[in-house]
Order: structure tokens, then C-alpha cells, then sequence
């Protein structure tokens, strides 16, 4: 199946929010790194990811720093309490230094659009994301890494190491394309955070949402 | 089922620019509710359209028929022989609307409707929306407004409108569309009073057909056109307006836009950070700077920004040499050019020996430059201090700064020393009302004037950044 299949055959199932696995599996499918699954060393993150519950950590969903023999047992006790998710166990990022928040959406007004901004917790603290036209160029995404406050901390705060610039463009450029080009089927796309790690090391999807499109008939039932 | 006859109608439909040409130079106008009584809106266009000077062919339509205005009128579209290129409606919208199905059947090219009573009207104007909807389905004229406050464009002596706020404009190198009919006599206004040349003004109104995007690519791309100045509240072909203005400012052109109102899908739920991080007005912000649109907050911020764009002179950098009659007002225009992101550097010599020679040691031949009111008693002081500042190799952008004014020779000078340089000038003049002096000379050159450093600071933004926002 190509993305945009898999895609189609979501939105023909009637799901509306893609948990966080289904939609890694698709983002690395398009190019986008994702943490290692299924680690046998080394310190995890377990999960339990669930179409009806996109905010895992207000349901204690979420629990980082274990063993793998500890995320097992973790993700076993969330399944019970959550029947119907999807079990996730993976490596642990702990090399960024920067956590992004990259989405895109359809605005009311100009259509496909693209957000890139300080993520993880800032994004509640601060309002300093850049946006853009999707899909938005390889040198679109450049601008879009080196401008507004964000670009100061990418290019390295009192010192700290440059973050992987390049690297986060091209996840912009890419994610804008694979939007607009099915912006049809998908309403909202969010990665929060991407780990960017330090200049030439690369970077890594930590969590993914996707929100797919009311289907035609539910879209004509509400006007 | 297609009817055949919808398909062949559809196929005569006019373009955007044949419908367009036909409307900016017209050669027969029919004004529908045309009347001899004050205060109907069909009295007023036909009287606007006349006393502007329109030359051209002017049929007034009203079904008792006589003569009004001196014209001869028709009883009914019906009976005007040959093409009409533009039919103005200005009737209630129950006679609207049957002029509309008239005009479908004719060969028109543009309707302009200056007619209320539809979408905007809510549910009261529910079946009026429709019907017209159904009858531009078929119909191969395109439609201006409804609800439009007309259009105007001085080089064709073109009045097409029933308010007297875009009287007596000059032709030049403005366009502007504007949604807002008010908005738009307002800026038109302003913009006339400061002598800054109009190339045409369309109020878009309901835009139920042509839209603020289909007049951007249109006026935009006109040779005649150096700026845009849009008033939008919400833009149906956002991406295309986008998309337009991009191509325009990459042409360099300057599109200045004032967006208004809030939409009203903004407080849709949103399931992501994205969906509330990038809300409407952001958005706004975001893809007129990327595509270079310079967004001005309000409609007098935006008539400063086109008035220093409209004299056609681009700065080289950000070095801003300011002249005043006063110290205070030269401080103030220092701050807020520096705080918009300009230089106000230290002069060069030569710059600085040639100001002493008017300057009193009481002044200051630094930058800002304080000439003192010694130069009251010699009206040409100003003229040639400023053009001192502008010959300056360290100055891109001069400012002189005058409060009242004794002499028209003081007014003369500076008009000279603005056809010294090829540097973009500003005037900021805070007491034009209290001169004995005309500031035609400066509008004749259409010369950046403004009555506070504040509004000549949203002028100096536009002019550096064609990308960015003016308050």
C-alpha cells in the first residue's frame, strides 16, 4: 500500500484521529525517522497508544526512563485499563538538544498550511512558531529554521550546540508536500516534539498525531 | 441534466480582463434607477458620473422614461440598441434583480451593484442571494458587488458610484480594492488629499462573482499600477489572492493589505497544538509576509504606506538623515525610526560644513538635524538643507520635518530639493493648516507628506520593508 492508500483505507474505517504508532509507521514511510521499537537494552518509553485518547499523559499513557523488562510489564497494565490500544515500546531519545513542534493544517483562508515552533512543553509558554504556504520548498523550510525567536535556540543558546538545522528542513519540506498533496483525506498532521540533535546528527519523530478529514457524507450532514 | 441552453450561455461568459477592459474604459453606460429626485442613489450616481467628466455614452434607464440629468432616458435596458459595456444597478433589489435577468439576455459586459438586500442581509436576503445566484449561472456579463459602493477610475473620468468621497482624484499609480465601500472613500480620500495618484478603485462588495483575487490579478498586472491597496475582511480565494500577490511583489510591485474582521470559523474546536498555535490572525500575518504583502493594521496606517510606495522611489538601506525646524519633533521622529529598525547616522563632513552655512550654533548639524526657527525667516534654508542631507553618500532615505509655514517659498524649496535627488523623501508638515502656503507643489510630484512623525514612521516601514507589518 502507498501512504496515500493506507490513508484512504483509514478514512473508509471511520477513524478520525490516527493514534501516535499508526501514524509513525506512516511518517517513516515517507521519509521521517522515528525511535527504534522494541529495544532489547537501554532506557525505553512505554506507551499505549489509542485513537480516543490523543493526550496520553492525562491518562498516564505515557512513562519514560525504563527498562525494556519494565516497559513490558507497563504497557501490559495500560492495555488492561485501555482494551482496544495499541502498544508501543521504544528507545529512549536523549541526545537532542531542542524538541520542535512541526504541524500542518487547512486554514479557512489560504488552505494547506505548515507550523514549525519551539516544542514539547514551550509550546504552551511561548508563541514563537513560524508558518508557511504548504507545500513549503526546501528553502521555504530553511527560512523557516532560521528566522523568528525559535532560530536562536536552534542556532545554539549561551554556548549549547547548534541543533541539526538542515535535518529539521528537510522533515518541514517533506511533511508540507505529503499534506498538501492529501490534504483531501487528512485535516491535521502534528509531530510534538521532533528531538533535533546536535548540527549533522539527524533528529527524531518523539510523538505523531494525525487527524484525518470528516468523511464527504458526515462533512454534508453538518452543513 | 444539463440544460443546453445553460451550457451555451456558460460558454459565452466573459473573461475576467475582457469583462474588466470594457469596465475600466467604457463607451456606453446604462444606470439603472436612474431618477431626478435628491437622495435616491440612482440621482447621485448618474450626477457623479456627469460632473466627473465621463465622456462617453451614459444612458439613464428608468420606466417613466424623459429626461433626467439632461439625458434622455430609456424605459428598459430592452430598448438600447447594441452592446453595453457597463450597466450600474442603483434600484431596490426587487428591480435589481429583474434588470439582472434583463442583463442576462443582452450583450453586457459588467454589472457593477451598487444594490443591497443580499447575503449581507442575512435571512431576509436569503432569496434574494439565491435568485441572483441562479441568474449569473447563466449569464455571460460579470458582476461587480452586490452591495458595492461602484468604481472609479480618474483617467477615464470614470465616477461610477453614488458617494462623493472619490471626487477630483488625480490619475497615477494606486489601484485599490476594497470590500468596505466606507473603507474605501475613506482611503481614497486621504489619498487625494496628499495628492498621491489614483489608477482605479473598485469596491468589491458581496463579491458574489469577481473577487478580491480576480481584481488584484487584473489591477495588479495593469503597467499603470506601481501599488495595491486592499481592504479585506474575508478573502473567499485566499490562496489565489496569496498566490497572486506574491507573483506581483516578486515583480516588484507593493501590495499594501488591511485585513478586518474576524472569521468566523476561528473558534472551530481544534484537536492539535498546530490547529491553536496557528490561529486566523497569525496565519494572516504569516503568509502575507511570505508572500510580501505588507500588512498594515488599519486603513490610515495603509494610506501612509502606499503614500511613500506611490512616489516610486526605493531606498538603498535603512540610513534615515532627518531635518527639523524644531529639536523635538526631530527627536521624535529619530525614536520612531529607530525603533522601526532605521539608522539615524552621524552626517559626513562635508554634509555637516555645508548645513553650518545655515545653521546657527544654537542648532545642531548632527542627525537628527535642528535648524531652528532661524530658517522661518529664510524660507529657502529648509530646501537647500535638505537637499544637503540627501546628497549625502550615508543617507538613503531623508526626512524633513516642518511645523508651520510663513512663506510659499519655503514650500517651493523643498519641492525643488525633492526633484534634486532620486532618494525617497519625506515631508512631515504638522501645520499645513496654520501656512500661508500651498502644499500643491508637493502633491504635484506627489511628494510624501504627513501631518506627525508617527504617520510619516508607517511610511519609512513601508518603503524599507516590502515585506513586514506598518501600525
Amino acid at each position: 500500500m502507498t501512504p496515500r492508500e493506507t490513508l484512504e483505507s483509514w478514512h473508509c474505517a471511520g477513524r478520525k484521529v490516527v493514534h501516535e504508532a499508526d501514524a509513525k509507521d506512516l511518517l517513516q514511510r515517507i521519509g521521517i525517522p522515528v525511535p527504534k521499537r522494541n529495544p532489547a537494552e537501554g532506557r525505553c518509553v512505554a506507551k499505549l497508544c489509542h485513537d480516543d485518547y490523543p493526550h496520553k499523559s492525562d491518562h498516564g499513557l505515557v512513562r519514560l526512563g525504563l527498562s525494556p523488562e519494565e516497559a513490558k510489564r507497563a504497557t501490559a497494565e495500560m492495555a488492561q485499563r485501555f482494551p482496544g490500544g495499541t502498544t508501543l515500546i521504544e528507545e529512549m531519545e536523549e541526545g537532542s538538544v531542542a524538541e520542535w513542534i512541526i504541524g500542518c493544517k487547512c486554514d479557512d483562508t489560504f488552505g494547506p498550511i505548515v507550523l514549525a515552533g519551539p516544542g514539547g512543553i514551550l509550546v504552551e509558554l511561548i508563541d514563537a512558531a513560524e508558518i508557511r504556504l504548504a507545500p513549503a520548498k526546501p528553502q521555504t523550510a530553511e527560512s523557516m529554521v532560521r528566522s523568528g525567536p525559535g532560530a536562536r535556540m536552534l542556532a545554539g543558546l549561551r554556548g549549547a550546540e547548534p541543533a541539526d538545522r538542515g535535518a529539521l528542513a528537510d522533515l518541514i519540506s517533506r511533511i508540507s508536500v505529503f499534506f498538501a498533496e492529501n490534504a483531501d483525506l487528512i485535516s491535521e498532521i502534528e509531530i510534538n516534539p521532533v528531538m533535533v540533535r546536535a548540527d549533522g546528527k539527524g533528529l527524531v519523530a518523539a510523538d505523531a498525531l494525525i487527524v484525518l478529514s470528516p468523511k464527504t457524507d458526515q462533512q454534508e450532514n453538518l452543513t | 441534466m444539463v440544460d443546453p441552453d445553460t451550457n451555451r450561455l456558460a460558454e459565452r461568459r466573459r473573461s475576467v480582463a475582457q469583462a474588466l477592459d470594457g469596465l475600466f474604459d467604457p463607451g456606453t453606460i446604462a444606470v439603472v434607477g436612474a431618477s431626478r429626485t435628491k437622495g435616491k442613489l440612482g440621482q447621485a450616481v448618474l450626477a457623479l458620473l456627469k460632473s466627473n467628466g465621463y465622456r462617453g455614452k451614459i444612458i439613464p434607464v428608468n420606466p417613466s422614461g424623459g429626461e433626467i440629468e439632461g439625458l434622455e432616458a430609456v424605459r428598459s435596458l430592452e430598448e438600447i440598441d447594441g452592446p453595453i459595456d457597463v450597466v450600474v444597478l442603483a434600484t431596490p433589489v426587487g428591480v435589481a434583480l429583474d434588470a439582472l435577468e434583463t442583463c442576462a439576455r443582452l450583450d453586457v459586459k459588467v454589472v457593477v451593484g451598487v444594490t443591497s438586500g443580499f447575503s449581507e442581509a442575512g435571512e431576509d436576503g436569503q432569496e434574494n442571494e439565491l435568485r441572483l445566484r441562479r441568474i449569473m449561472q447563466n449569464a455571460s456579463f460579470r458582476l461587480v458587488g452586490p452591495n458595492c459602493e461602484g468604481v472609479v477610475r480618474p483617467a477615464s473620468d470614470l465616477q461610477l458610484t453614488f458617494s462623493p468621497m472619490f471626487n477630483d482624484l488625480r490619475p497615477g499609480p494606486v489601484a485599490m480594492i476594497s470590500q468596505s465601500g466606507a473603507l474605501a472613500g475613506l482611503m481614497a480620500l486621504r489619498l487625494g488629499e496628499r495628492g498621491v495618484g489614483i489608477n482605479a478603485i473598485v469596491s468589491s462588495g458581496n463579491e458574489t462573482d469577481l473577487t478580491a483575487a480576480d481584481l488584484l490579478d487584473y489591477l495588479g498586472n495593469d503597467p499603470q499600477t506601481r501599488v495595491v491597496l486592499c481592504y479585506v475582511e474575508e478573502l473567499r480565494d485566499g490562496r489565489r489572492f496569496a498566490e497572486v500577490a506574491r507573483q506581483l511583489t516578486k515583480a516588484g510591485k507593493h501590495v499594501v493589505a488591511v485585513k478586518g474582521g474576524r472569521s468566523r470559523a476561528g473558534s472551530r474546536a481544534v484537536q492539535s497544538h498546530t490547529g491553536a498555535m496557528a490561529g486566523d490572525d497569525r496565519v494572516i500575518s504569516a503568509v502575507f509576509r511570505e508572500t510580501g504583502v505588507i500588512r498594515a493594521r488599519e486603513s490610515v496606517a495603509a494610506v501612509d504606506a502606499v503614500t511613500a510606495l506611490a512616489s516610486g522611489r526605493q531606498p538603498a538601506g535603512n540610513r534615515v538623515g532627518i531635518i527639523s525646524v524644531t529639536g523635538g519633533l526631530g527627536v521624535e521622529m529619530t525614536d520612531l525610526a529607530e525603533s522601526a529598525g532605521f539608522e539615524v547616522p552621524v552626517l559626513a563632513e562635508t554634509t555637516q560644513s555645508a548645513l553650518a552655512r545655515y545653521v546657527p550654533f544654537y542648532g545642531s548639524v548632527s542627525n537628527p538635524v535642528d535648524l531652528t526657527g532661524v530658517v522661518l525667516a529664510n524660507p529657502t534654508y529648509v530646501g537647500r538643507c535638505l537637499e544637503a542631507v540627501a546628497d549625502d553618500p550615508g543617507v538613503d532615505i531623508a526626512i524633513a520635518i516642518i511645523t508651520f509655514v510663513p512663506d510659499q517659498q519655503f514650500i517651493e524649496a523643498l519641492a525643488e530639493a525633492f526633484d534634486s535627488t532620486g532618494k525617497p523623501i519625506l515631508i512631515v508638515w504638522t501645520g499645513a493648516a496654520r501656512s500661508n502656503a500651498s502644499g500643491e507643489a508637493l502633491r504635484e510630484r506627489a511628494v510624501p507628506v504627513y501631518d506627525s512623525p508617527a504617520r510619516a514612521a508607517s511610511g519609512l516601514a513601508a518603503l524599507a520593508a516590502t515585506t513586514g507589518e506598518v501600525s
